[in-house]
């Protein structure tokens, strides 16, 4: 200390005493620059949210009319001597559409509306309804003579113009409604003969013509996904969680695991379409599986999971301290025992919130899909049998979205919106499951 | 017998193996557990895993190479004049196990005895009508050469499914009985048990490098049959992409420089738009938010990650497309025209650009927040401002980190598919001009493979050339950028 | 050892009745003390006895922590740092500040040094920077050893060179204070000698404030001690009394290391 106190003594620093209380100049510029800069941070995180308010807007107000539908309810009365006129007729479906049209026309009388009325404005707004009235009585014959009550879907204009998406103003007529059938359904939604329910038949039918958007149903679909979903679930588990097993516990510094180890990180960031073509060429060409087949879906959606699954199911185990290994082994436990004994269990629930979301992330993939032909008219009804649901051709939810924003007639786009909407419900349940089983069983070591 | 009953067998055999062996170990020493080396339990599952291991692996290995080797005879049966014009040996095959199913089904249905099934004598036109009476789908008429060979494939199949069953069995029934009797007082079952499941672990993990040789493999292959058919240098040098739709033509021009350029041209668009919101984002939850906010705004990014590419491309293809058109089409809002329809490079870049912000803003959060807090002291101990200090230090010291997650970024961009097939539109074009429609690779691998062109022609094998092209490239992009951010990474470790 | 009379210098922080909490921990409790100018004061104590928090509330550095809340006055030349008015930059500016452990940014020596002078625009063209980077790497007595790789990352350099290089980054924005956290206590003996020697010079310029471990090392540089205790001042004076005759029963056991 002495020493030091023989050096020469610094040269004081020149100091402008200037009071901290007075903001230099350049100190306002300096926080107006920090405040423009946090500005950029706060817009930048508003411009994120706003998208996502965009986006779930868009959503909601284009799928919310899918799962409505407007039907007719009328309550017909055949008489035995109808039915057996009717039958005798050349046109015999003709003589069906007549009696309903007679039905209705006293159901309006009833209520004092008036609607001009014939056979093709009742085809417009209801569609062909002759024949599933004549396939009922004959099937029911019994019912012949007593009042039997309908429901009968109206076309996907009809629709449109009681969901607002079609209007007066831009309808234009066309063969397949004039504005004048307007009036009639006018009339006969006063009469509260025609009117909006719960479109049941979209979450359970199947796909429909391309001429018929109104029937369409997501039901087949979904029983699809599923499927695809139980072969990823039976094989990524199980798959992913032995080789994260061998990775994280066994396997020894060689050639051998970095081999692996680069060939997981670079699978999680291959493009979804290539594991596409690796299933067309290798399960449909090679081994012959059947196009279009949950089984081949889900064998390539395990491919293309097993690298997140891995990925998440390493992070359990590391998160595992080596005292819970150390002590296993300590009593005599062999290797495997302790693995399998302690580390795997208490694991269990991440790898269990990884595989959920792994899943969920399988359950939206799209573009592998188009590629072994799980897309178009494949989504035509549901499987007959356990076995045939993995076989059988079929669509999943993802695909048959694009199948219906693909088709020319924008009446589908509708349910797309809607098909988007069941399927982000099911994404949205099963990250919540994952979230759940994450705050239940969060462990901190 | 289906293959569903023969799993149940083995599996029947190798639980009462498990349960034989377990009591014979006990046995061997009168009941006395203890004078075993392995617990009585390791020996039954040595016994198990001895008899259901081969027996099912045997299955497997039999199923995935039986159809190949029946289609490759009967494949050679079928002479080339049985090949309908318009189509190939490949539909020819199709039709050949559609009909043996028929006669499979119609044999089900009492239509037609076995026999009759097997006559080579019956004419055709007459089994036809059988098969059609049935509910088979068969075609109108189905010619003799096929009948011939929809025959010989369900006899070689049957023949194939027994001794299928027979040999699987015998594996289990061999592999119990082998391990029965090595269920002996000094014999180190739990070493051997061990030493299985580790080999199950090991292939389990092995799965990883059998996919990517499967990608490349069946890129490999296709693209060299492809370039047989097609030149190479026009494919990477011809400046137009116009398949033929007939899938026979010779006419089709299939130059891939259009595709990439509309590829990069869209990613180029999305990364303007994610990389700014997603950086800043990034920067301001992890050195601006306070803990609220943050536990607000980090979620609501993920949901956009969540959120399936089918929804993107709707939303690209019913939203954004005509709000573009609203703003930059014809009698829109600026009162110019440049935008024609709804799809569009614009359309499919703006729409992508949303999907990577929380990709951007995740990725660079972990980088910034990588950075040691006693940097970021350190400025602030010498009076730097916030921003200062991230300009400065923070962002210097993550830029390798953040460049890698940008070329992540650029690789998702690449090879995303439903947003580009919705939104981007199918014309190949090279232009400038971001409101006209373009396409992509991704876009064409797609629309070549769900046509109806025949596999053998060019026109679908060039979708395994466009694959090849894009597993390069973003190949080549992953491991530049995984290689930069794990060098990030070990710095600060 | 020639004493230099710290009473006469005039008080440069003064504080009064300063309470911290960490969240519902209150850390710092009713502290009140006056720092000279021109001279070197240590404070000591016990680990998590509050020392460095105290330390951090004298340029606010505790501003970056989400949970701390400061009560109380704390005056610099008479002007309360924690006033509205007052903007922390400006503050720190004037009051530096040096870790516990050696942070210099992944830059060069040059860029590190020059850094603070950019951002406070101390210098109007690139010879004055130059100027005061080497003005200032004299001043943290490393300018010798660095002069000819003024171009080298500093983190390339040895601890204790980091160390000094950061007291001269410090110096570099002309601060009338310098605040030390326990700035050797991750550097080897003879690097540690090095820094105290530096600290020695700084004390004709600057009002130093040391966080120290090491009583040795309190007794060695400092003329005035504080000794917290479980976020109390225990006791505050001239280092030679406070160690010679503690005047409160902790201090001596600390002294003696029976507490610590």
């Amino acid at each position: 200390m002495s020493a030091a106190s023989v050096d020469a003594p610094l040269d004081p620093p020149p100091r402008p005493k200037s009071s901290l209380l007075a903001p230099s100049d350049r100190t306002r510029r300096r926080r107006a620059a920090e405040r423009r800069f946090r500005a950029c941070g706060v817009a930048a995180i508003s411009v994120g949210v706003l998208f996502l308010a965009v986006l779930a807007a868009a959503i909601i107000r284009s799928g919310a009319p899918a799962f409505t539908r407007t039907v007719v309810d009328v309550t017909i009365t055949l008489s035995r001597e109808q039915f057996e006129r009717a039958e005798g007729q050349l046109l015999k479906t003709a003589a069906y559409e007549a009696v309903l049209i007679g039905a209705l026309q006293e159901m309006l009388e009833e209520r004092e509306e008036r609607a001009p009325f014939d056979a093709a404005s009742l085809r417009r707004i209801l569609g062909k309804t002759g024949g599933s009235l004549r396939e009922f009585f004959r099937a029911n014959e019994d019912r012949i003579g007593r009042p039997v009550e309908f429901t009968l879907p109206a076309s996907s204009r009809v629709d449109g113009y009681m969901n607002g998406r079609v209007s007066r103003d831009s309808l234009t007529d066309s063969r397949f409604l004039k504005a004048a059938d307007l009036d009639l359904v006018d009339a006969l939604a006063g009469a509260g003969i025609i009117h909006s329910e719960f479109n049941w038949p979209f979450i359970t039918g199947a796909d429909s013509g391309v001429d018929n958007p109104g029937g369409a149903g997501i039901g087949a679909a979904v029983v699809g996904s599923f499927f695809m979903m139980l072969v990823v679930l039976a094989l990524s588990l199980p798959i992913g969680v032995a080789a994260s097993i061998y990775l994280e516990e066994f396997a020894p510094r060689n050639w051998f695991t970095d081999l692996i180890e680069v060939n997981i990180s670079n699978l999680a960031a291959v493009p979804s379409i290539v594991f596409g073509i690796l299933g067309l060429a290798v399960f449909i060409q090679f081994f012959h599986l059947p196009q279009s087949a949950p089984l081949v879906g889900g064998l390539v959606l395990t491919l293309m999971t097993l690298p997140t699954i891995i990925i998440s199911t390493r992070a359990s185990l590391k998160a595992v301290p080596p005292s819970i290994r150390d002590a296993a082994l300590a009593l005599g436990a062999s290797k495997t025992q302790a693995v399998f004994h302690h580390v795997l269990p208490l694991a269990m629930p991440g790898i269990l919130t990884g595989t959920i979301i792994g899943l969920a992330q399988a359950l939206g993939e799209t573009a592998p899909l188009l590629l072994i032909g799980m897309v178009g008219f494949v989504a035509r009804g549901y499987p007959d049998g356990f076995v045939a649901g993995f076989t059988d051709p079929n669509s999943a939810m993802p695909a048959q979205i694009y199948t219906w924003a693909s088709r020319a007639d924008p009446g589908f786009y509708e349910k797309a919106w809607g098909g988007i909407i069941v399927l982000l419900i099911f994404l949205l349940s099963m990250n919540i499951v994952a979230i759940v089983l994450r705050r239940v069983f969060e462990r901190r070591w | 017998m289906p293959t569903i009953w023969l799993i149940l067998i083995v599996l029947a055999v190798a639980a009462a193996g498990y349960a034989a062996g377990r009591g014979r170990a006990l046995r061997g020493v009168g009941g006395e557990g203890r004078s075993l080396h392995s617990t009585p339990a390791y020996h039954g599952a040595n016994v198990a895993m001895k008899s259901a291991g081969p027996a099912l692996l045997l299955l497997a290995v039999w199923l995935a190479a039986q159809p190949v080797y029946v289609n490759g005879i009967v494949s050679a049966m079928i002479p080339d004049s049985a090949v309908r014009d318009g189509t190939s040996l490949e539909l020819t095959l199709a039709e050949v196990r559609r009909t043996a199913r028929g006669l499979d089904l119609a044999v089900e249905k009492g239509l037609m005895d076995e026999e009759f099934a097997r006559d080579a004598g019956v004419d055709p036109a007459d089994m036809t009508a059988r098969l059609r009476d049935s509910g088979a789908v068969v075609t109108s008429a189905v010619t003799a050469p096929v009948l011939e060979a929809a025959r010989k494939f369900r006899a070689l199949d049957a023949a194939g499914g027994r001794f299928m069953a027979a040999a699987v069995v015998a594996a289990a029934v061999l592999g119990a009985l082998w391990g029965i009797g090595q269920a002996r007082k000094g014999f180190r079952a739990r070493n051997v048990v061990e030493r299985g499941i580790e080999a199950a672990l090991i292939a389990a993990a092995s799965i990883a490098i059998l996919t990517t040789l499967g990608i490349v493999l069946s890129l490999l292959f296709n693209t060299v049959e492809f370039f047989g058919l097609y030149p190479a240098h026009e494919f990477f040098f011809g400046t137009s992409w116009a398949p033929s739709f007939s899938g026979r033509g010779g006419s089709s021009e299939l130059g891939v420089p259009p595709l990439l350029w509309g590829t990069l041209y869209i990613s180029l668009v999305a990364l303007l738009v994610a990389v700014p919101i997603g950086l800043f984002s990034a920067i301001y939850l992890s050195e601006y938010a306070g803990s609220g906010v943050r536990s607000v705004a980090k979620p609501m990014l993920e949901v956009l990650a969540g959120i399936p590419t089918i929804v993107y491309g709707l939303f690209a293809l019913l939203t954004v497309g005509p709000l573009l058109v609203d703003v930059f089409g014809e009698g829109g809002l600026l009162g110019v025209s440049w935008q024609g329809g709804g799809r569009s490079v614009m359309t499919a870049g703006l729409v992508m650009g949303v999907m990577l912000i929380p990709f951007v803003s995740s990725l660079s959060d972990d980088i910034i927040r990588a950075v040691p807090r006693a940097m970021r002291d350190g400025s602030y101990g010498l009076g730097a401002t916030r921003s200062e200090t991230i300009k400065r230090v923070v962002l210097p010291a993550a830029l390798p980190g953040i460049v890698g997650a940008v070329l992540l970024a650029a690789s998702r961009a690449i090879g995303e598919t439903m947003i580009v097939v919705l939104g981007a539109g199918a014309a190949a074009r090279l232009s400038l001009n971001p409101f006209e429609a373009m396409t992509t690779v991704t876009a064409k691998i797609v629309s070549q493979l769900t046509g109806d062109s025949d596999f053998a022609s060019p026109e679908a094998l060039v979708a395994f050339a466009l694959g090849m092209t894009l597993f390069v490239i973003t190949l080549a992009l992953n491991v530049f950028a995984l290689y930069i951010v794990r060098n990030y990474r070990e710095q600060y470790e | 050892m020639p004493e230099p009379d710290v009473e006469a210098g005039e008080v440069k922080i003064s504080a009064r009745d300063v309470q911290v909490f960490y969240g519902d921990n209150h850390a710092i409790k009713d502290v009140t003390v006056d720092i000279p100018d021109k001279a070197v004061t240590a404070f000591i104590g016990p680990s998590g006895c509050g020392k460095s928090t105290f330390l951090r509330c004298l340029n606010r550095m505790n501003d970056t922590i989400d949970s701390a809340r400061v009560e109380g006055d704390i005056l610099i030349d008479g002007e309360n740092i924690y006033d509205r008015g007052i903007d922390p930059v400006q503050l720190r500016a004037k009051v530096g500040m040096v870790f516990q452990k050696p942070n210099p940014f992944p830059k060069s020596v040059y860029e590190n040094v020059a850094y603070g002078p950019r951002i406070h625009g101390l210098a109007a063209n690139k010879a004055e920077l130059d100027e005061i980077v080497e003005k200032s790497l004299r001043g943290g007595a490393i300018w010798d050893e660095v002069k000819d790789r003024l171009d080298a990352p500093g983190t390339g350099l040895s601890g204790g060179q980091q160390q000094r290089l950061c007291i001269a980054r410090a110096i570099a924005t002309e601060p009338e204070v310098l605040l030390m956290d326990e700035p050797c206590s991750a550097l080897d003996p003879i690097a540690t000698a090095q820094v105290e020697d530096l600290i020695e010079r700084l004390r004709g310029n600057y009002s130093v404030v040391i966080v120290t471990h090491s009583m040795q090392q309190a007794a060695r540089v400092s003329q005035r001690t504080a000794f917290f205790h479980l976020g109390d001042l225990v006791e505050y004076g001239a280092t030679d009394d406070i160690f010679v005759n503690p005047g409160d029963e902790r201090t001596e056991k600390y002294i003696s290391g029976r507490i610590g």
